[in-house]
């Protein structure tokens, strides 16, 4: 292994080795050493990560390449090797830097958060056993970033899940917590199952699990035409049905439509564990799967993987307005925030969703600890009805909580190149989802465009530009390049996340107005209310990152690892920013149309929010009474879990119980009822056979032979004279008889 | 000096049976410890034998074995000059291969387990019970490494009669019936099964022009296929079916199963289910695929329709159960559905998978039939509605339920994950079954967790509930796990462990046993049916110039396998 993957192999082992010592002596160590150890190895991982970070960053694309090492056969399916590497691109390592990041500052907060929690249940402390399942967890995470082949991410995908299980129920001893935990575990085994599928699939037709052998067999697979491309199931192609069914994987993990509904319950967790399982890295996971199936997609399937997107962001959007716990708005803004991501997959903004992945990461894990401080500091109260006003009372909370208000709602400075990062990653996604659906009738020209030198990636190609000028000396066509026209996309598909992008200010600023601004609503919480210095120290490290970091580290690290998609598109919105500034040929840029429509979507949302809660909730309450159908609707979160209830619940319910009760009264009444006729033959044959005819013969033989014997007996009385007589006459009779013969 | 271990690896166990059956009644208390320092012998004398694997793994002729011991046992024909004519040969032929070695590792494992797990659990007739335990051994190990077919019939069935005394003197309330019912119904099927051995040993002798009627392995196993007609085979292994299926179980022949698993005493459940049970499925490796391809092939798709079905119903009737042990008891027929679906896909992966299946199950089903024992000891209740919250209480104990849990419904990183992926990519691969059974198959994974889990949240989290009078301590028993019970369990949780690692461990020394000894005769098979039935086909995926493509040609193509992408014969 080169030096670099030594740097991240080490960097996923050291929390897997805080997870076995704190499994094995963490109850000795006690309760705030236990949690020292923990962020002292996921520390020492962040540092590991920050050096293969700036090492990778000064290497040439050369030594990248070279960097890059054979992997490790892990077992045998047949006679093909399942091997296990690192992936090693920019991608890989920014994920890293950003999982390892995050997770410092979410340990460091979690030992300030759980030293106030008693955690004894029956005098035995659970303290250890939670930073244990976070560096699990931490150690799968890392795994997940760095597997190079779809057998080992899934690996890592389920030991994810799994520490999410095990997270969701920490408070084990509580019905919903337990509940909250299946909930989450079997909604992900449903996204699974689709995942297990696909990965059938690749290997049946594909062949290999590695991800790079995986995207050159589907290549070469369409390029020979293979049963893949030619076969269709319900009028959709086996190519386009395996794209669908891995990216199932990430519907339950991402919580994308349908499957979003273990989100909001996973909330039961200890806080600490929302913001870094349920909302800074787990759920960001199948996004980066996404991403990295991305050139397996066929059109329809990258098609698919934008509804999906669209209806997700928008529903848990509008159900975040009404919600009044802290904790939920936040799940409900997450699940809003991946749909924006999973819609740039689908949209081909493959470099802004990730960008928003990783800006998102930070805000996202903020805004989570910001209200654990709150809970905390409100002796666990989530209901924001009852705060209020709590910026003097925690006033590093509020601001930081700020930060990321701004960053979610996209603030920035339009048509100025300023804003924080959900404003770039934002942006671009919509300004991608414009180019699909509007570029080609604006005249932007869709077409193959070559960055010479921009793909500074080893093994790949290069980054797709879209608004690229038309010239064909440099319309460079790849051996098997084909569909140079992606379709033109329903405007919808752009619509609806613009209408959403003025949602999103509108309840975050509603979140943290109703939270840390007006007057408090709830005298005893407020009075109570206080906070902590562990606590808020990771807060403002993760703000700065907010603020700073985002742009300008991660834009060029995702752009970097952009892959060449084969019958997809990726587009670079950046690129064609770039075109434009060099005077290329382009009639509109989709940003400069983008001003217009949402570049004010923050102020807008913000002023709405701010003007119906400025002075509490009686308004809203108002309104809410006035539009009494859409707000039942919208608390009863769309009615699915009743659907769901009532749909899956009861109808496997009542399958299960027929399947039983055919089990036991039917085959296995078979099974007894042969025995019963075997039984009764054997009777018939025991007792009316046997013993009347069989034996009844046997007796009868035996009574015969009896009466024969007494017969015959009557001749032999002992006197010899008779013998010779019967021995002459027999010896006369048998002579007569041969002669006769 | 090998065969002498395996030879007492299998037979002192009946020895010591003897020994702890006449134990002076006051020197009782001395049968536990007995028969543990037995079985402890007897795993040393496993792990002993398993050293000479990979040897054998390099052996290229594959005909090599571990502590193999042959003499003749039962003669009964004509003695002549040139040797026996007119006759019937019965040999006493042991040894281990690639195939049996796994199994008898688990199950020399899996003994000093349940007989230490039943220290506290048993408190009458306890000679007697350690004695039929001990019985019980010596009928495992001999049928993993018989290598007479007679022989292994003869362990086969001899296995029952201990289980049966097992189950029906100190098992649940309905042991009786369920002893019955067990011994009955896998009776009724081995016999036909029986008949199916016997009628292909005397064809054997015909095929071969030999008057002499012997019942090697070896021999029928490599039978030359064009003499045994398709039908004949297609029969034969209907009735070699008989025996298998039930024993496996498979759907619709399992309802033996929960009944016997659940009324069993927990070393009878334990020792039923990760090593009784793979008698069917070793049964139908180790005879139905090599003796009958032609049969095996006719009827792999029934078998997959089949295992598919168990997969899926055993899952949901798994949901509905109340009873903890029932409950998996009936996850079984599930796992057992995975591990013949992979092995009827007749792909290389897909038989190394079912093996590895076979050893896993035994591993984490066994390890949760402990476990849900030693809840059983201090609750007295199996009943999900009277348990819940038992974390509180134990906590050790729920960390081993966890684990061994989530080794069952899959959990990469442990065992149960490893068999069951390659199992179903195995399906989805496979020519003679489809991708649609991989679908079909992977509900089982679906089900399985919500089962599984459910189980496992109702009796550990949640609220503390107790049944009144509980915890019962009167045997020695703590709340929480005693190291006695740590000690039976932490061996199967660190086995869950090590081969969801590194499941190489199973497989690579498998690997060329099965290529050799089965799929090569499928693929003859295979090849044979092609050419009778489409010559012309045949000869279209091959056009063959200068004179290739006779029939010997095309049989050496297709024993190594049709290369990807040209499409086999149908």
């Amino acid at each position: 292994m080169s030096q670099l993957e030594v740097l991240l192999v080490i960097g996923v082992l050291i929390p897997l080795a805080s997870f076995v010592l704190l499994a094995f002596v963490g109850a000795r160590l006690g309760k705030p050493a236990a949690g020292w150890v923990a962020v002292l190895a996921i520390a020492a991982s962040t540092v590991l990560a920050t050096m293969a970070l700036l090492q990778w960053h000064g290497m040439t694309p050369d030594q990248r390449l070279a960097a890059h090492s054979a992997p490790l056969v892990w077992a045998h399916l047949g006679a093909v090797p399942i091997t296990f590497g690192v992936n090693l691109d920019s991608l890989t390592l920014i994920m890293f830097f950003m999982v390892t990041f995050v997770s410092t500052c979410i340990f460091v907060f979690s030992v300030g958060y759980m030293a106030g929690h008693s955690d004894e249940i029956d005098g035995v402390s659970k303290f250890h056993r939670f930073f244990a399942y976070l560096s699990l967890f931490c150690f799968s995470m890392l795994l997940l970033v760095i597997a190079d082949s779809l057998l080992l991410l899934f690996i890592a995908w389920e030991l994810v899940g799994l520490c999410s299980y095990l997270l969701i129920g920490y408070y084990f001893h509580k019905k919903s917590a337990s509940n909250a935990a299946i909930k989450a575990f079997v909604t992900n085994r449903v996204g699974d199952f689709g995942f297990i599928i696909g990965l059938g699939m690749v290997f049946a037709y594909l062949g290999d699990l590695s991800l790079a052998g995986a995207a050159q067999a589907f290549r070469d697979g369409y390029a020979q035409q293979s049963a893949l491309f030619t076969q269709h199931l319900l009028g959709v192609s086996l190519a386009t049905w395996m794209g669908m069914l891995l990216f199932c994987g990430a519907i339950g993990k991402s919580a994308q439509f349908p499957l979003h509904v273990w989100l909001p319950d996973a909330m039961e967790g200890p806080t600490p564990v929302s913001a870094l399982i349920h909302a800074a890295t787990m759920v960001a996971a199948g996004v980066y799967l996404t991403a990295r199936i991305f050139v397996l997609l066929t059109p329809e399937a990258q098609l698919f993987v934008a509804v999906i997107g669209c209806i997700t962001l928008s529903i848990a959007a509008l159900v975040a307005i009404v919600q009044t716990d802290i904790k939920r708005v936040l799940a409900y803004s997450t699940i809003s925030q991946l749909g924006y991501m999973i819609l740039g997959m689908g949209v081909g903004a493959w470099i802004a969703a990730l960008f928003h992945l990783l800006t998102h990461a930070f805000f996202k894990a903020l805004m989570f600890l910001g209200s654990g401080q709150v809970i905390e500091g409100c002796h666990h109260e989530q209901d924001m009805r009852k705060m209020g006003g709590l910026c003097r009372k925690m006033p590093v909370t509020c601001w930081t909580f700020l930060v990321g208000v701004l960053a979610i709602a996209g603030a920035g400075i339009p048509a100025a190149h300023f804003g924080l990062g959900g404003y770039f990653s934002k942006d671009e996604i919509l300004a991608v989802a414009w180019h699909r659906v509007y570029g080609a009738a604006h005249g932007g020209h869709v077409g193959t465009w070559e960055r010479g030198n921009v793909g500074t990636e080893p093994d790949t190609r290069v980054v797709l530009a879209s608004y690229a000028q038309h010239d064909p000396g440099e319309q460079v066509v790849h051996p098997g390049h084909l569909n140079p026209e992606p379709r033109t996309l329903n405007p919808l598909l752009f619509w609806i996340p613009v209408l959403i992008a003025y949602v999103t200010p509108f309840y975050m600023m509603r979140c943290w107005w109703l939270t840390f601004m007006g007057r408090p609503r709830d005298e005893h919480v407020y009075a109570h209310a206080h906070e902590s210095k562990l606590m808020y120290l990771p807060l403002v490290v993760l703000a700065a990152g907010t603020l700073f970091a985002s742009y300008y580290l991660f834009r060029p690290m995702v752009a970097a690892a952009a892959p060449q998609p084969f019958l997809t598109w990726a587009y670079d919105g950046e690129a064609a920013e770039a075109a434009h500034a060099q005077g290329a040929l382009i009639d509109h840029g989709a940003h400069r149309a983008l001003v217009p429509i949402v570049g004010f979507a923050f102020v807008a949302g913000f002023l709405a929010a701010w003007l119906l809660y400025r002075r509490g909730l009686t308004l809203a309450e108002r309104l809410a009474q006035t539009l009494r159908p859409l707000h039942t609707l919208l608390v009863h979160k769309f009615y699915f879990d009743e659907l769901y209830g009532l749909v899956l619940v009861g109808g496997t319910m009542l399958v299960k119980a027929i399947c039983y009760a055919f089990d036991k009264y039917v085959i296995d009444g078979l099974v007894n009822l042969s025995a019963r006729v075997t039984e009764r033959v054997s009777r018939f044959s025991g007792v009316v056979l046997d013993q009347g005819a069989v034996d009844g013969a046997v007796n009868a033989v035996g009574r015969g032979t009896w009466e024969l014997g007494g017969l015959v007996r009557r001749p032999q009385v002992g006197r010899v004279r008779n013998y010779i007589l019967f021995a002459t006459g027999g010896v006369a009779v048998l002579v007569l008889w041969l002669v006769l013969a | 000096m090998a065969a002498l271990a395996l030879n007492l690896l299998i037979f002192l166990p009946l020895l010591a049976a003897v020994v702890v059956w006449t134990l002076p009644e006051r020197r009782q208390a001395l049968a536990p410890q007995l028969s543990l320092a037995v079985s402890l012998v007897g795993l040393a004398l496993a792990a002993l034998l398993l050293v000479g694997l990979p040897g054998l793994a390099r052996d290229e002729s594959g005909a090599a074995l571990i502590g193999e011991a042959r003499a003749e046992w039962i003669v009964v024909g004509e003695r002549a000059a040139g040797g026996l004519r007119d006759g019937v040969i019965l040999r006493y032929h042991v040894g281990l291969d690639a195939l049996s070695a796994p199994l008898i590792a688990l199950t020399a494992l899996l003994v000093p387990l349940s007989v230490a797990c039943s220290f506290t659990a048993v408190r009458h007739r306890v000679r007697e019970y350690y004695a039929w335990l001990l019985v019980l051994t010596t009928g495992m190990l001999g049928v993993f490494a018989a290598r007479d077919v007679l022989l292994f019939y003869i362990f086969f069935e001899f296995t029952l009669v201990p289980l049966y005394f097992l189950i029906g003197i100190w098992g649940g309330p309905e042991r009786r019936y369920a002893a019955s019912k067990f011994f009955l119904y896998t009776f009724a099927g081995s016999v036909i099964t029986f008949a199916g051995l016997l009628y292909l040993g005397i064809r054997a002798a015909q095929i071969d022009g030999l008057s002499v009627i012997d019942f090697d392995l070896v021999r029928l196993s490599t039978l030359s296929l064009t003499q045994l007609s398709t039908t004949e085979q297609s029969l034969l292994f209907a009735a070699l079916f008989c025996g298998f299926a039930i024993k496996v179980p498979l759907f619709p022949l399992h309802t033996w199963l929960p009944l016997a698993h659940t009324e069993a005493p927990t070393a009878g459940s334990v020792l039923l289910a990760a090593v009784l049970l793979k008698l069917g499925t070793y049964g139908f490796l180790r005879f139905s695929l090599p003796m009958v391809p032609h049969g095996a092939l006719a009827w792999a798709q029934v078998m997959g329709v089949l295992a598919v079905l168990g997969i899926i119903w055993g899952a949901l009737c798994c949901w509905v159960q109340r009873d903890v042990k029932k409950l998996v008891a009936y996850s079984s027929v599930s796992h057992l559905g995975f591990c013949m679906l992979g092995m009827f896909s007749l792909l290389p992966v897909g038989l190394s998978g079912s093996v590895l299946y076979m050893v896993n199950h035994g591993l984490s089903t066994g390890a949760l039939f402990l476990v849900v024992g030693m809840i059983y000891e201090r609750y007295h209740t199996r009943d999900l509605d009277q348990l819940g919250g038992l974390a509180r209480q134990m906590p050790v104990l729920a960390s081993f339920f966890v684990l061994f849990v989530l080794s069952s419904i899959g959990l990469p990183g442990l065992n149960g994950f490893v068999s069951e992926i390659t199992v179903l990519l195995a399906a989805f691969n496979s020519d003679v079954l489809g991708p649609w059974y991989g679908v079909l198959g992977a509900t089982g994974i679906l089900l399985g967790a919500v089962y599984m889990l459910y189980a496992a949240g109702k009796v550990l989290f949640g609220p503390l509930k107790e049944p009144p009078g509980t915890p019962d301590l009167s045997a020695g028993l703590r709340r929480d796990l005693t190291g006695r019970e740590i000690a039976i369990l932490a061996p199967l949780a660190v086995l869950v462990v090590v081969l969801g690692v590194a499941p190489r461990l199973v497989t690579d020394p498998l690997d060329g046993a099965l290529q050799s000894q089965i799929l090569d005769r499928v693929h003859e098979a295979r090849a044979a049916s092609a050419i009778q039935h489409h010559p012309a086909y045949a000869a279209e995926v091959h056009p063959l110039p200068d004179g290739r493509g006779s029939e010997e040609w095309y049989t050496t193509a297709l024993f190594i396998g049709p290369e990807p992408g040209e499409g086999g014969p149908p």
